[in-house]
């Protein structure tokens, strides 16, 4: 029992350490505005910013708009990841279809994917449709290249070895080819979750009438930079977290996978 | 076929085959009028635009405009985030500092941050310059960090042997180690500062592709939009395929 606390007790002081150079930075921040050193409209406080945020999400404001926000690029995360792996197992499958694919997927694959917006609120007009199809579409390319990539690195020892052992043609795919992609998947798929977020925003700033990104700009746009700031600290809060949790899972299905490290960012010495 | 199909494509008349067929389908659609022509413009059309275009300067001017913007901030970028990235690597304080701000600004969409960098530096090309660079910087630092910390001490240890001081080390050594993964981060850095450029500009006006983009769109010259579009896929292309030129060029002694 104390023995549990001993290490909750550690793994909180190394939290304390690790966040402190944030309050250290809202300190600054505070220090900066109550000196009156900046104009006031220019860097509200992050007092008034803390007071616009609570208010925020009391008043549901934040909530509506996120949850509008979050399913368009979940929709469009899901879509591409699911599209994106189909197409690029068939390009690692097939010679012709990959001969077919290759210069649209290049060429698409190096196109800045927020110019589409315009297009796509031409076609679509303003609303779901035109995020979600930007999102798709940005998010389809990281997923196709990399699970192409997966598919073509796959040992022929790994094959030669299920084939020897019995497995059938029809089960190589799922059993090896694909389960030697995944590392590789789940890469592009954290890729494309932060394209999602900002096809998402982008789409929402340009053609819009809600969502957490309309919010954001309308708030600048009318001058309530505390509400604004607010808004833009919720964005912040909601893409590190998703980013985490995807690591988590990351970490969750890659358990078998050697590099089971790869996932964390910095390689400590 | 469940193996896989590793043969080598000596000339891919298919690819040819499918841009072409992808060209002729456009147009027969936009033809035979399966869409209205301010939605699907014919692809002649939209040529014709582009040409109209590439002569009379808009283009140019908005191209070099834009282009400009995602370079200054790409240079801002690679500059700051090497450096950021070495002191976070060599110095505990500095690390210890940078560190939760890195991790929290890595993920987050750094588009968000448009009405801030409007606010602070107005709506001419500054606050582009500086929001693209904010946006490429995260994964600069990131990579820089980690190719740094992973300099093998066999070579710090040699060059210290050798006589260099603090200043050398990192030049003559940790740095051109890092030279691989920095480049590597600085592809990825690309594509971005051209979103970031490009949406900025369509946000917030003030000229560039992005700008002229949006106002087609709003007044429904839609073979201006496609034009433009066509040639934002072209400049990525050429940047893309430039960027890994170089790397092949001079970053040789890196590839395995």
């Amino acid at each position: 029992m104390t023995h549990f606390l001993g290490k909750l007790l550690l793994s909180a002081t190394c939290w304390m350490v690790r966040i402190a150079p944030l309050i250290l930075f809202g300190l600054v921040w505070h220090l900066v505005c109550s000196a009156q050193l900046v104009n006031k409209d220019f860097l509200p406080s992050p007092l008034a910013v803390a007071a616009a945020f609570v208010d925020l999400f009391s008043s549901g404001e934040i909530a509506t708009n996120l949850t509008i926000t979050l399913f368009r690029a979940a929709v469009g995360l899901l879509l591409g990841a699911g599209c994106g792996v189909w197409i690029g197992v068939m390009m690692a499958r097939s010679r012709q279809f990959r001969e077919y694919v290759t210069p649209i997927v290049g060429g698409t694959y190096s196109l800045p994917k927020s110019a589409l917006i315009p297009l796509f609120a031409l076609w679509f007009g303003i609303g779901n449709l035109t995020a979600i199809a930007a999102v798709f579409l940005a998010c389809l390319l990281p997923m196709v290249v990399n699970t192409y990539h997966g598919v073509l690195t796959t040992p022929k020892v790994l094959v030669w070895s299920a084939e020897a052992l019995g497995t059938r043609e029809r089960e190589l795919w799922p059993r090896v080819f694909i389960r030697n992609a995944l590392p590789d998947i789940f890469t592009g798929l954290r890729i494309a979750l932060g394209f999602s977020f900002v096809l998402a925003i982008s789409a929402e700033m340009i053609a819009s009438t809600n969502g957490i990104g309309k919010l954001i700009f309308m708030y600048g746009e009318n001058g309530t930079y505390d509400y604004m700031f607010a808004a833009i600290c919720c964005v912040v809060i909601v893409a590190f977290f998703s980013d985490r949790a995807l690591l988590v899972v990351t970490r969750r299905v890659l358990v078998w996978h050697e590099s089971g490290a790869f996932e964390r960012e910095r390689p400590r010495p | 076929m469940s193996q896989l199909d590793l043969r080598a494509t000596p000339f891919a008349w298919r690819s040819v085959v499918s841009v072409l067929c992808f060209v002729a389908f456009w147009e027969i659609a936009a033809r035979s009028h399966v869409a209205p022509a301010i939605l699907l413009p014919p692809f002649s059309i939209v040529a014709e635009q582009l040409w109209y275009s590439t002569f009379d300067g808009t283009l140019a001017a908005d191209l070099s405009l834009s282009l400009g913007r995602a370079i200054c901030g790409l240079v801002l970028a690679t500059v700051g985030g090497v450096i950021l990235g070495l002191l976070m690597a060599r110095n505990r304080v500095i690390e210890w500092l940078a560190d939760p701000l890195v991790a929290l600004g890595f993920p987050s969409p750094k588009i968000a941050f448009l009405p801030i960098f409007i606010l602070w530096f107005g709506i001419e090309s500054l606050s582009k310059i500086l929001l693209v660079a904010f946006a490429c910087i995260f994964p600069v630092i990131i990579g820089t960090f980690s190719a740094a910390r992973a300099v093998s001490q066999l070579f710090i240890w040699s060059a210290l042997s050798l006589g260099s001081g603090r200043l050398s080390l990192f030049l003559h050594v940790v740095l051109p180690a890092c030279y691989p993964r920095i480049f590597t981060t600085f592809r990825i850095a690309v594509p971005v500062a051209l979103i970031t450029t490009f949406t900025a500009e369509m946000v917030a006006g003030g000229g560039g592709m992005g700008g002229t983009l949006i106002y087609s769109q709003r007044f429904f010259e839609s073979p201006t939009v496609f034009a433009y579009i066509v040639v934002m896929l072209v400049i990525g292309l050429m940047l893309d395929s430039a960027v890994r030129r170089f790397q092949h060029r001079f970053l040789r002694w890196a590839e395995e």
